[in-house]
């Protein structure tokens, strides 16, 4: 029987060191992360690649969180102080971002929440308020006058298509019968 | 909680104001990269007050 699993004892031969996150990370002070992180951003090539972000639409916390992965990655930063230092980095992005007079977009702001209103929560409980009932009754509006000349005028009372009009209307044109032509 | 998720959270805390505390207590000098750091410096940078002051101020007012 073969099973789909880890070989027993196989982390024991892999070389863990081949992860830089395995390692202790380069740098452990909030300050110098930091500065190396907006050193890096300050690149001319990296710049223009946030920028490009942000003009596709890309949020600001997108672009902070592929730079912390890379930074945590490469062994820079250990992951929680990454997490510590999203808020300058995304602060400094943000300031560039309006320094350079590109289009951007934090991306912590929640639009997708519905906002909880009395009307709503009634509605969800299935109460309805009588004067909101009483609201909800539509005026009838006046039919518009019929038009008396022209195609669309109405016939005069009375007036009735003869029968075989009718019928031809209807399509119940009597057909003649084929006749055998030999 | 993802990384992601993490992330987008911590941006969210410092975007307010805040600033982890145990980290600040770390350095007995104080942190150079706070909210009030990246605030002077967008003041600077763009000539207008920034939002987070601007909240800041209107809080004041309320209070007073």
């Amino acid at each position: 029987m073969r099973l789909n699993a880890p070989i027993p004892g196989g982390n024991y031969m892999s070389d863990t060191r081949n992860y830089a996150w395995h390692r202790p990370p380069d740098t452990v002070d909030y300050d110098e992360a930091v500065s190396y992180l907006i050193d890096k951003i300050d690149e001319p090539e990296e710049k223009e690649l946030i920028f490009a972000m942000l003009g596709i639409d890309a949020h600001i916390t997108t672009i902070v969180t592929t730079l912390l992965l890379q930074a945590v990655s490469k062994g820079k930063l250990g992951i929680d102080l990454a997490i510590l230092i999203a808020g300058p980095v995304a602060r400094y992005i943000e300031i560039s971002a309006k320094n350079a007079g590109v289009k951007y977009e934090m991306g912590v702001e929640d639009k997708d929440r519905v906002v909880i209103t009395p009307t709503l929560l009634k509605a969800s409980m299935g109460i309805i308020d009588e004067e909101d009932e009483d609201e909800q009754v539509i005026p009838e509006e006046p039919a518009p006058e019929a038009p008396s000349e022209g195609l669309m005028a109405m016939p005069e009372a009375g007036v009735v298509a003869p029968e075989e009009e009718q019928t031809a209307m209807l399509g119940g044109v009597d057909e003649e019968e084929p006749e055998d032509e030999l | 909680m993802t990384f992601d998720e993490a992330v987008k959270k911590s941006i969210k805390v410092f975007v307010k104001g805040t600033m982890p505390m145990k980290t600040s207590e770390l350095v007995e000098d104080g942190l150079l990269y706070t909210p009030d750091f990246f605030d002077q410096m967008e003041e600077e940078l763009l000539d207008e007050p920034t939002d987070s002051k601007m909240a800041k101020e209107e809080e004041l007012e309320d209070e007073a």
